[in-house]
């Protein structure tokens, strides 16, 4: 358990978490956490898309607070109610989204709010001690002078290092900030990491490549759905045991059973076929079947949420052959896409300013999709509401009055109305309890089972194992690997997105 | 059907400018005075009833006073060829210099998505442009038909003409926003484009529909008003905007799209012409008319805003 875990320096840790918690409106982001950093060690934390690292780094790091648990600086009880007095405390955070002043000289950036530059007479000294650290990780071609908004992403994000280093931190947390970096870049960057922590300073580090925390950590901890399960010296397990402690346990009666193997295979209802899009995605080919649930998996924003889009006609001049029910190409609008020549049907990713108009009545919204579409008229939707069991007063409600799981039904139930031959759903179970996940599910199994063609796009691995017949991995826009039947595992899916991250 | 609050402050608002104002003059009581308040409200009326449409869609529609120019001006030049066919088609002309003014600021926002409140300023300012070149300048040569002139002015079974165009207008306007499809997907839009358009819904034509049906709704106040006047004169739309849009926004509609009931932008447009009749017989001067006036229309949206803010 991380209570005992032995202090290497035999001194209170810098940070230390003890039994923190932090609630989204009723999503648990963490719970319970007992977490601590030491001076001279970097520490790696693991875990899946919603695991809770990011909202530890932001207890960490000021910009949100525990409710209820208590954070310790150096063994004392501390608030830290900003940034501001996180950073006098010694942390300073690199965050994924980066921090820079778009108009601002590099210089500026840099010097921006570090520690002692007071009313900001920038001296000769400072400037070479910047260009000293830029030179080091590898920013030789860097001008101080240069705005920000000319450099690029990873020139900005060595620039962000920089910023941070030049904070002179006790504590460094480090959130994906080498995800832009190549490999020469990412060792020189990791050199001086290393020096510094010899020279006592603490490092928090997330990254999504797994060979980088291999070679970067000292020790990993591992979260998962917002736990810390455990924390261990790097080595001391192998890259199988991380990710099954990464994974967990599966919870086989949370999912319907799927289609069986011998079940004679559907017609093709989406065939896709070398679709390329403004460089994000590339050369994409997959078939979906009458009866398949597909699943979409991989890192986020890795181009999953753009095919959809591309599939729906929301994005213009795709490129390459989309054949679904009579039409050849993508659809160049979601009017088209829905019509029943085409059948297609998207739940977008927002259901709160995409899949539905919260202002709006239950019944306007379901039928939001439904008016002036040429398909079979009045859908059943009182029947629709008991079969997935929506909890509303009526459906003149406001569908804001809603749950977040009783809103993506209804976001749900206005496609159903339409009978879509293929049915494209953007994670349809962010965020929403375990109960409505069960019923989502038995939904689409159901109705796979009557013919319509799933893509699901998860960011939940549980999901895209036991729920899919077969999921395709994306990295960069490009789909690198495939899995289905025995091969479809958990370990399967991270390793996958994980490993296509090191390949890049 | 419920009945929104917001839209009954206007009406209220209205019975409270009459009774004060009776206290003064009890003339304000009499039939008279109120079919003529009645008369005049129409014009506005019609107006707001379209701009009421652009707004509902969360965008709003600035060529007003030019479009009804334009609309007055060619119907009242087409009369004064003294020609019977081209007298005839007057109106009919009228009305589609509106819609071809409606198709032209549908084009700005819905294809080339400029800000309609940028770029229906532009176009009024063209309107204003190419009748200065059409007329030298000058009050514009011709005269209403006698329909013109009977529509503005005359009366049927005891209620003037202009009320019984504004009633006519608003029943096919509530039947259309309540009954139609178009009606809907202008709420959806004006509430969220982005959601209603992933519906599967063409938003661009709706955005075009909306343009249409206000040029339509301008020119229509535009030929009322040549009638009423018996001419069409320079910058005779140009009092008309601010009101025209007061009159709505009065009327409980948001003025960022989505919310509002028509019953509101009626009540609203009888709201802002009471008040000014109740103003001018008063005789303040202009200067403390308008003051008033300004502060009166302020002062309705703060109790709005406040009562909303106390049901959130």
């Amino acid at each position: 358990m991380p209570h005992d875990v032995v202090t290497p320096s035999g001194t209170a840790p810098i940070v230390e978490l003890r039994g923190a918690s932090r609630h989204y409106g009723p999503v648990v982001a963490l719970s319970e956490v007992d977490f601590a950093c030491h001076a001279g060690e970097i520490h790696a934390v693991l875990g899946e898309n919603g695991a809770g690292k990011s909202t530890l780094m932001k207890l960490v790091a000021g910009v949100v607070q525990p409710e209820p648990g208590e954070v310790r600086v150096d063994g004392h009880p501390v608030r830290l109610s900003s940034p501001r007095v996180a950073l006098e405390h010694g942390i300073v955070c690199m965050f994924q989204e980066l921090s820079l002043a778009p108009d601002l000289s590099v210089r500026d950036n840099v010097l921006l709010g570090a520690r002692s530059t007071g009313l900001g007479f920038f001296s000769y000294r400072r400037m070479h001690d910047v260009r000293a650290l830029l030179d080091r990780i590898g920013g030789e071609s860097i001008r101080l002078t240069a705005r920000v908004r000319d450099l690029t992403l990873p020139d900005r994000q060595l620039v962000e290092i920089v910023k941070a280093l030049y904070r002179e931190p006790r504590l460094l947390i480090l959130d994906e900030a080498t995800s832009a970096l190549n490999a020469s870049v990412v060792e020189r960057v990791f050199t001086l990491l290393r020096e510094r922590r010899d020279a006592g300073l603490g490092v928090l580090f997330i990254s999504h490549r797994f060979h980088e925390v291999e070679a970067l950590a000292d020790r990993i901890s591992v979260f998962r759905n917002g736990r810390h399960v455990e924390t261990f010296d790097n080595g001391r397990y192998d890259y199988g045991d991380i990710i099954q402690r990464m994974v967990g346990q599966s919870i086989d009666e949370l999912f319907p059973p799927k289609a069986s193997v011998d079940e004679v295979p559907g017609e093709v209802v989406l065939a896709v076929d070398g679709l390329t899009w403004n460089g994000r995605l590339h050369d994409l080919c997959f078939n979906v079947r009458a009866g398949d649930i597909i699943g979409i998996g991989g890192l986020d924003g890795q181009g999953q949420i753009t095919l959809l889009q591309a599939l729906f006609g929301v994005l213009r001049r795709v490129d390459g052959a989309v054949k679904i029910g009579e039409r050849v190409l993508a659809p160049e609008n979601p009017r088209i896409a829905k019509q029943s020549s085409t059948g297609l049907a998207l739940v977008p990713e927002d259901r709160k300013t995409e899949g539905l108009i919260p202002h709006l009545s239950i019944a306007a919204n379901l039928e939001l999709a439904q008016l002036g579409h040429d398909g079979p008229g009045d859908a059943d939707f009182e029947a629709l509401a008991a079969e997935l069991e929506l909890k509303c007063a009526s459906f003149a409600q406001p569908a804001a009055a809603l749950s977040g799981g009783n809103q993506q039904k209804v976001a749900l139930m206005k496609w159903l109305a339409l009978s879509p031959r293929c049915l494209l759903l953007a994670d349809p179970t962010r965020g929403i309890d375990v109960r409505t996940k069960t019923q989502i599910y038995a939904l689409l199994r159901r109705l796979a089972s009557q013919g319509v063609a799933v893509v699901l796009l998860s960011t939940d691995h549980e999901e895209l194992v036991h729920l899919c017949d077969r999921v395709h991995v994306f990295y960069d826009g490009r789909i690198v690997s495939t899995l289905a039947g025995e091969e479809l595992t958990s370990e399967a899916v991270v390793s996958a997105s994980l490993d296509s991250g090191a390949a890049a | 059907m419920r009945i929104d609050i917001d839209a009954l402050v206007p009406w209220v608002g209205s019975l409270v400018v009459v009774l004060l104002g009776s206290l003064v003059f009890p003339n304000f009581l009499s039939l008279d005075y109120l079919l003529t308040q009645a008369q005049i409200a129409s014009f506005l009326g019609v107006l707001a009833a379209g701009a009421m449409v652009v707004i509902l869609l969360g965008h709003i529609d600035l060529s007003v006073p030019w479009t009804l120019g334009w609309a007055a001006i060619v119907s009242t030049t087409l009369v004064g060829t003294g020609h019977p066919v081209l007298e005839a088609i007057a109106i009919p002309a009228a009305l589609c210099t509106g819609a071809i003014i409606g198709v032209v600021n549908g084009i700005g926002v819905a294809v080339f998505r400029i800000p309609s409140m940028v770029w229906t300023l532009a176009v009024n300012a063209m309107l204003l442009g190419t009748s200065v070149l059409f007329t030298g300048g000058f009050n514009p040569r011709g005269e209403a038909s006698p329909l013109m002139r009977a529509l503005a002015s005359g009366d049927k079974l005891g209620l003037p003409n202009a009320l019984w165009v504004w009633l006519m207008l608003s029943v096919a306007l509530v039947w259309l926003l309540r009954r139609t499809a178009f009606g809907r997907y202008l709420v959806a839009i004006g509430l969220s484009e982005k959601a209603t358009w992933l519906s599967g819904v063409g938003t661009p034509r709706i955005v075009f529909g909306a343009f249409i049906v206000a040029g339509l709704c301008s020119a229509l106040g535009g030929v009322l008003l040549a009638g009423y006047a018996n001419q069409a004169y320079q910058s005779m739309g140009d009092p008309y905007l601010m009101p025209v849009i007061a009159a709505v926004v009065i009327g409980g509609t948001s003025i960022l799209g989505g919310r509002g009931s028509y019953l509101g932008t009626v009540g609203g447009a009888l709201f802002i012409t009471l008040l000014t009749s109740v103003l001018s017989v008063m005789q303040f001067g202009e200067a403390w008319r308008q003051i008033i006036f300004g502060g009166i229309i302020i002062l309705m949206l703060l109790v709005q805003n406040f009562r909303r803010g106390v049901q959130a």
